[in-house]
């Protein structure tokens, strides 16, 4: 494995640490970015759909065990995400999906697959609507996390995490 | 032979590898209640809680903190004796005298900062700075001036996992403070309720909802939240009560863990509900 495969793993606690302890101070109505999910579609579109979905395992993993969530729902959900966002990592249209607002669908799509498994996985209430349910915990948080990955595309250094 | 399966393995590399790592989660995921991974846990976020803390230091902007802290406490005291007298105007002397009722108003509280929030619409837990050398437990309630906030799920040395009241997981026993009827409180991952509740049973919006003695988890009547509204679910035989919590989870920085020990006498008679 390059150096370069393990700085996504590196990366990971910076993120999360933000994630846990700064993301919350721009919560609307309790839904916040998911800026993991953002890290992990962009290294899963640069590195491949099998680097992507060994990532967001680890990701996952990593997330469960540190924050006290189920242990395996979010290893399973990433796992999914990132071999989601794996498709687009072709290599003649990497750059175009990286560099472009595409990426900011490509994340969209994950970051809704990502909270419907979530969600199926650690609420899963017959009694509530299911189409309520979709838009609240799968469709809002994922389109928040898609209005803050649009930062990946203005930021002019996105070259330094590689 | 291995040409076959190395070409296989080259076209279909990826769903391989999707398989097994779902495979590998589904079987973490029925792990979850083992004592190894408990441990493991435990190591995982008390380390990382340690970076956290000091993160969550640098957005503490308060400098009056020790003062500040000393006032919740005095706020939170003065609230668990303000629900322990509406409990005295609504039971009368005799049942008192009769079922042994004990003053236990002086409660300790462990205060604690919140150094990490991991929000979820389903499984909301908050990290606090303290742990087992502050005597805390899993278990225990987490209280704030305005009410209960969640129950402590897992405790490293320094640290302490609390599963809030926005957490599927947890389900607590309470009862309207005014019809005294008890019922089972639980968050959906949309709204608090109480779920399961016969059609007959007396509960109206604006009731006070408390936790109830019957409770496993907080045998002490804690403040909870107000009825919000009752709606009837497709059977027609139960209702649904929405309550509105009067903790706000969004903007609490600084909580306390209320260090009661349950009777070895009562652990040992009842089921641990808690650790099923």
């Amino acid at each position: 494995m390059r150096f370069n495969q393990v700085v996504p793993i590196i990366f990971f606690f910076p993120v999360l640490l933000f994630q846990i302890t700064v993301i919350s101070l721009i919560s609307i109505n309790g839904i916040i970015p998911d800026l993991i999910l953002i890290l992990l579609v962009y290294y899963s579109i640069s590195y491949g759909q099998v680097y992507g979905t060994v990532l967001g395992a680890i990701y996952g993993f990593l997330f469960d065990l540190i924050t006290g969530s189920l242990l395996g729902s979010m290893m399973l959900s990433k796992t999914v995400a990132g071999f989601v966002a794996g498709y687009y990592s072709a290599e003649t249209r990497r750059e175009k999906f990286l560099n472009t607002y595409a990426f900011t669908f490509i994340v969209l799509l994950c970051a809704v697959i990502d909270s419907v498994i979530f969600s199926f996985f650690s609420a899963v209430d017959f009694n509530t609507n299911i189409f309520k349910l979709f838009f609240d915990q799968a469709l809002l948080p994922a389109l928040y996390t898609c209005v803050v990955s649009a930062i990946i595309i203005v930021f002019p250094y996105r070259r330094s995490f590689n | 032979m291995i040409k076959f399966f190395s070409k296989i393995w080259e076209n279909f590399k990826e769903y391989f590898v999707l398989i097994l790592l779902v495979i590998t989660s589904l079987f973490i995921l029925s792990q979850n209640k083992s004592q190894e991974v408990q441990k493991v846990r435990a190591i995982a976020f008390g380390s990382f809680a340690v970076v956290t803390s000091i993160v969550s230091d640098l957005f503490n902007t308060s400098n009056i903190k020790s003062e500040n802290e000393e006032l919740r406490r005095v706020n939170s005291q003065l609230m668990l004796r303000i629900s322990k007298l509406r409990e005295y105007g609504i039971l009368n002397e005799e049942l008192r005298g009769l079922v042994g009722f004990k003053d236990t108003s002086a409660y300790p509280l462990i205060p604690a900062t919140i150094v990490s929030k991991s929000l979820s619409r389903t499984n909301n837990t908050f990290t606090l700075n303290v742990g087992s050398k502050d005597s805390v437990k899993p278990g225990m309630p987490v209280i704030n001036d305005q009410g209960i906030v969640g129950i402590v799920h897992s405790i490293s040395e320094d640290f302490a996992i609390v599963r809030t009241l926005e957490n599927v997981d947890l389900k607590l026993t309470v009862k309207n403070e005014r019809s005294r009827i008890h019922g089972i409180m639980r968050w959906d991952g949309e709204e608090l309720a109480i779920i399961n509740v016969p059609e007959t049973y007396d509960f109206k919006p604006g009731d006070r909802i408390i936790t109830s003695e019957a409770s496993y988890l907080v045998p002490v009547p804690i403040p909870v939240g107000i009825v919000a509204e009752m709606r009837n679910v497709e059977t027609e035989i139960f209702s649904r009560v929405k309550v509105k919590p009067f903790a706000n989870l969004l903007n609490i920085e600084n909580v306390f863990v209320l260090g009661i020990v349950q009777s070895i006498q009562k652990e040992n008679l009842e089921l641990n509900l808690y650790n099923k």
